[in-house]
């Protein structure tokens, strides 16, 4: 799960990292309101899930009242690479007088945690790292070290902070170690860390986190009870909110052939051969979404699973395509005729089953007549008629 | 020895007496597996009967405290873990703990940390360590008299010990290439799994595969997340001697998605299929379209390696 700007700042300001001071509005009222008390001038930022939100005009400085309203209507509305902005944060605009960065994250190739980091910020760092890739350090924690204080002053000598910084960077490296373990953290990025204050007086300078980046690792969400808070059911899609309802794992791709299984890699597959087979057949045509039915599915999750995925207007044809291990051919048979039978204005189905229980299965679907309900002996057959059929239920409208 | 096990090899089940654990056991035991052991503190001194699950006879499997009296006991050197997520760690490191060198953890939805730090733990005291979030380790006897190992959840009876390995990241795909290939067979089938974090990589199967004698050729199934095909990738150009035949799944998804597995992402433009099927061909991996042209592509191999 990816945080929001204000929802990461909350979690670092927890752990004692600076962070300058910012209010979450998603109105021009509480804009107003927030900006006045943050004072002026103040920065608005545009409260998205997605990068580059400074070049598509997501964040703007305001000079006072007036203006910071006038910014924040103008970003209110934006939907930023396809992302729409959930609301804005008022946050204090501060003089920086030079960029770090630094991120901590799951490093899966040495199975253990990345801290990503560099004395010369500012851009992006894949920028800098493509051409000064010696500027960027990658060091390690390992799972079950013990980074302490002494460790983080280290780190922080060896990324490069400037002397005056060392002692302060170390101190927030080792916070942001703490915030990225407590909160089961799979990224912890500050970027910019900047250093701010006034160029002429040394005891104003100091370093604070302008912008964050915080992922939460999903698997560990039944020990932080808090993470309800971070739920985002206005943003998230109406198809993949009712398939976590039911516990499928349903991703939404906006084609037209539905796409159901068993297994995340037989379905990932699926929607692979359906895609080669609307390119080879030059109707283009697309999977309409990813749906994961799990192992040992019951006829009910596959009675929900395709009631789901045919309520999706885009879809026109359905590919289910199940290799039984645990999970019975036979079961899933039932449930696709327990669905066809509540679902007004059918579509047509192609089901491939292999493995557990295949011929007990094949024989039920055959056994219904049902014209909607079409059998493969292959995957890849299947993903053609499926393709096909889609192709021409749209060819019809 | 077939791959990290020995044929007929004492294994214990942590979480044998939950609803996963029972089921599996039972189809671990009708497939030859020598299990020796369950594993619960709530449940230790219970003896469990698995009807006609051993050669047909019933099969009685006494419940241990721990792993370290599970070892004690029965010499145990595996352990097949069906433990929720929320207990999974503690029962991997007290298996670590007590001595046991192969752990395959079947569960899904453990936290990365948690199998960092498990894993990490393995590598320190030398136990290896497949899974999280895998089908589990399937090797098939290398003598007619002998029993393989069926540890976790690879259906059995789909194939018969042949000259192939084969290493997945997805459960599903496993079978079916195992499926494709039934004809042939294998001497081991291996899920790594589908997390961020797993304690065998697919470089490190393919090193077991290369060291094995009686393997000829791997089956490698990769999906996009990460860079464990890349990985295999150049280390296979470097030092694998046999031929391996790879597919690849997840084309069509899209940027930043979870496809299902807790590691199936991309991000940032880094993970995806494309990339992972160039870094393979680039080496003179073959990779195939589907499963099935996967399927033929080994078979042209096999044929080559004949002629």
């Amino acid at each position: 799960m990816d945080l929001y700007e204000y929802q990461a700042r909350e979690l670092l300001a927890e752990q004692g990292i600076p962070t300058p001071e910012g209010i979450y509005a998603q109105n021009s009222h509480e804009v107003a309101e927030a900006a006045d008390r943050i004072g002026y001038p103040c920065v608005i930022k545009a409260q998205v899930k997605i990068g580059h939100r400074g070049q598509a005009g997501g964040v703007k400085l305001a000079k006072d009242r007036d203006d910071a309203v006038l910014k924040a209507e103008e970003i209110l509305p934006m939907t930023i690479h396809g992302h729409k902005v959930s609301g804005v944060l008022v946050a204090e605009a501060k003089n920086v007088l030079h960029e770090y960065y630094v991120s901590i994250s799951v490093d899966r190739a040495s199975r253990d945690f990345d801290v990503l980091a560099t004395a010369n910020g500012g851009t992006e760092v894949e920028a800098i790292a493509k051409e000064h890739p010696e500027a960027v350090k990658r060091l390690h924690i390992e799972a079950l070290g013990d980074f302490d204080i002494e460790a983080a002053r280290a780190m922080a000598r060896e990324i490069g902070f400037y002397h005056a910084d060392v002692e302060q960077a170390a101190q927030i490296l080792l916070r942001m170690w703490r915030c990225f373990k407590e909160n089961d953290a799979t990224l912890v990025e500050i970027n910019p860390l900047a250093k701010i204050g006034d160029p002429d007086d040394e005891a104003s300078k100091t370093l604070c986190a302008l912008d964050a980046k915080i992922s939460l690792d999903d698997n560990a969400a039944f020990r932080h009870d808090g993470w309800k808070r971070f739920a985002d059911a206005r943003s998230g899609d109406p198809f993949e909110l009712r398939a976590k309802e039911h516990g499928l794992h349903y991703v939404h791709l906006h084609g037209e052939v539905g796409v159901i299984g068993n297994g995340a890699g037989l379905v990932m597959s699926s929607l692979d051969a359906v895609s080669g087979a609307g390119e080879e057949q030059g109707t283009g045509v697309k999977p309409a979404n990813f749906l994961d039915i799990g192992g040992g599915a019951s006829a009910e999750v596959m009675a929900a699973s395709l009631e789901i995925v045919m309520s999706d207007p885009q879809v026109r044809s359905v590919f289910i395509n199940v290799y039984g291990g645990i999970t019975s051919c036979e079961q899933v048979a039932k449930g696709i005729l327990e669905a066809l039978d509540q679902i007004a204005g059918a579509k047509p189905i192609v089901v491939r089953f292999d493995g557990n229980a295949a011929a007990e299965g094949l024989a039920i679907l055959a056994a219904s007549h049902n014209p909607n309900v079409h059998v493969a002996d292959t995957m890849e057959q299947a993903a053609q008629e499926s393709a096909r059929l889609a192709a021409e239920a749209k060819e019809d409208r | 020895m077939t791959l990290f096990i020995e044929d007929g090899a004492p294994v214990i089940v942590q979480g044998m007496t939950g609803h996963q654990g029972m089921t599996h056991t039972a189809r671990m035991l009708k497939a030859g597996t020598n299990i020796v052991g369950g594993v619960n503190a709530r449940k230790a001194g219970l003896d469990v009967t698995f009807p006609a699950a051993r050669d047909g006879e019933d099969a009685t499997i006494h419940v241990f405290a721990d792993c370290a009296e599970a070892k004690a006991v029965t010499g145990a050197v595996a352990s097949v873990v069906f433990v929720p997520p929320r207990f999974a760690k503690d029962a991997v490191v007290e298996a670590i703990e007590a001595g046991i060198t192969l752990i395959v953890v079947i569960t899904e939805g453990i936290p990365v940390a948690d199998s960092a730090y498990f894993v990490e733990l393995a590598q320190r005291r030398g136990a290896r360590i497949i899974g999280p979030n895998c089908p589990g380790l399937l090797t098939l006897p290398s003598t007619p008299e002998a029993k393989g190992c069926n540890l976790g959840i690879i259906p059995d009876g789909i194939v018969g010990r042949g000259p192939l390995g084969l290493v997945s990241k997805s459960g599903t795909l496993t079978y079916q290439l195992m499926g494709e290939l039934s004809d042939i067979g294998f001497t081991a089938c291996l899920g790594a799994g589908g997390d961020p974090i797993v304690g065998t990589t697919l470089v490190e199967a393919l090193q077991a595969f290369e060291a094995d004698e009686t393997t000829k050729a791997v089956v490698m199934i990769g999906e996009i997340g990460g860079s464990a095909e890349q990985d295999a990738a150049a280390w296979a150009a470097e030092h694998m001697t046999k031929p391996v035949v790879a597919y690849i799944a997840g084309f069509t998804a899209p940027e930043g998605k979870q496809m299902g597995h807790a590691g199936a992402i991309v991000s940032g433009g880094k993970g995806t299929a494309q990339d992972k099927k160039e870094a393979l061909e680039k080496v003179g991996i073959r990779v195939g379209r589907t499963p099935g042209q996967t399927a033929a592509f080994m078979r042209e191999t096999l044929a080559g390696l004949e002629g």
